[in-house]
């Protein structure tokens, strides 16, 4: 039996700004950030409540994963903002979304009553979609 | 469950505690920080956060231990004093207790298992992120 997610994977442009921007902004904190042998740089934040799901800010580059090719066309897509970071969940949607907006967090949709609770869109410092849900109890 | 304000305030201490680990923080400098008394900043904390602001503080100390010991060239007992310990052997044993290693144990194996000098080896990562972007299939 799966008990739960321990990582996921959010490809960025940028590896400094999106920390700057997942730690100073949303407010995340930061679980490992270390250089690895190979040139590469392991760097996962994660929710201060869950320390259990971190998430891994990768940058798309030429590798054993990608090609020069594909690892530009990811790029390309993040900008485009084909991809999406995941649902993030608060206490008050409305709350949090304004202090998000005071730290320069851009959203593209205002807190929204759904079938499933408050929910609010916005977009990390890569182009990457978040949405942001109060939950109904 | 806690407020949103009491939240608040206990995320001042709690970045209080990350920001200043490195030194000799006392629970009730920590609790000062959350305009709490000792008692309700402690269940508060761990209500919140699920670990104790010490269990949270060892935490701190122990990554940015194993992190030195890996990519920096200081003895176990500067190391030990630079995350904030003035005794070696409550440090060796919170950081065996955290790892199941003792320091110098844990500094020699990470470093043997690197191809790099003043790197972390790739097992250190999870294999699949490792293979993905490394091309280290997991031994």
């Amino acid at each position: 039996m799966i008990t739960s997610i321990a990582h996921a994977t959010i490809y960025v442009l940028n590896q400094d700004e999106a920390l700057d921007f997942y730690k100073n902004r949303l407010g995340f904190e930061v679980g490992d950030d270390m250089q690895v042998e190979g040139g590469f740089r392991w760097l996962t934040v994660y929710p201060t409540s869950k320390p259990q799901l971190q998430l891994v800010l990768a940058e798309p580059k030429e590798g054993p994963m990608f090609s020069k090719d594909a690892a530009e066309k990811i790029r390309g897509l993040i900008e485009e903002g084909a991809f999406g970071a995941g649902v993030f969940e608060t206490e008050d949607c409305r709350k949090t979304y304004a202090e998000l907006l005071t730290k320069g967090v851009e959203f593209i949709q205002p807190p929204t009553e759904q079938l499933y609770g408050v929910e609010a869109m916005g977009l990390d410092n890569s182009g990457n979609w978040f949405s942001l849900v109060q939950r109904k109890k | 469950m806690v407020s949103n304000n009491k939240l608040k305030r206990l995320h001042a201490s709690r970045d209080y505690i990350a920001d200043n680990f490195q030194t000799s923080l006392s629970l009730s400098e920590m609790a000062s920080q959350s305009y709490m008394s000792q008692y309700h900043f402690l269940r508060a904390f761990k209500e919140s956060y699920g670990e104790t602001p010490n269990e949270f503080l060892i935490r701190l100390r122990v990554e940015q231990a194993k992190n030195m010991l890996i990519t920096e060239n200081f003895s176990v007992s500067e190391v030990c004093e630079k995350v904030g310990y003035t005794s070696l052997g409550s440090f060796s044993s919170l950081f065996l207790k955290q790892t199941g290693m003792a320091p110098t144990l844990y500094r020699r194996k990470l470093w043997a298992l690197s191809s790099e000098a003043f790197r972390f080896p790739s097992q250190v990562i999870p294999a699949c992120y490792a293979y993905r972007f490394l091309g280290k299939w997991p031994r």
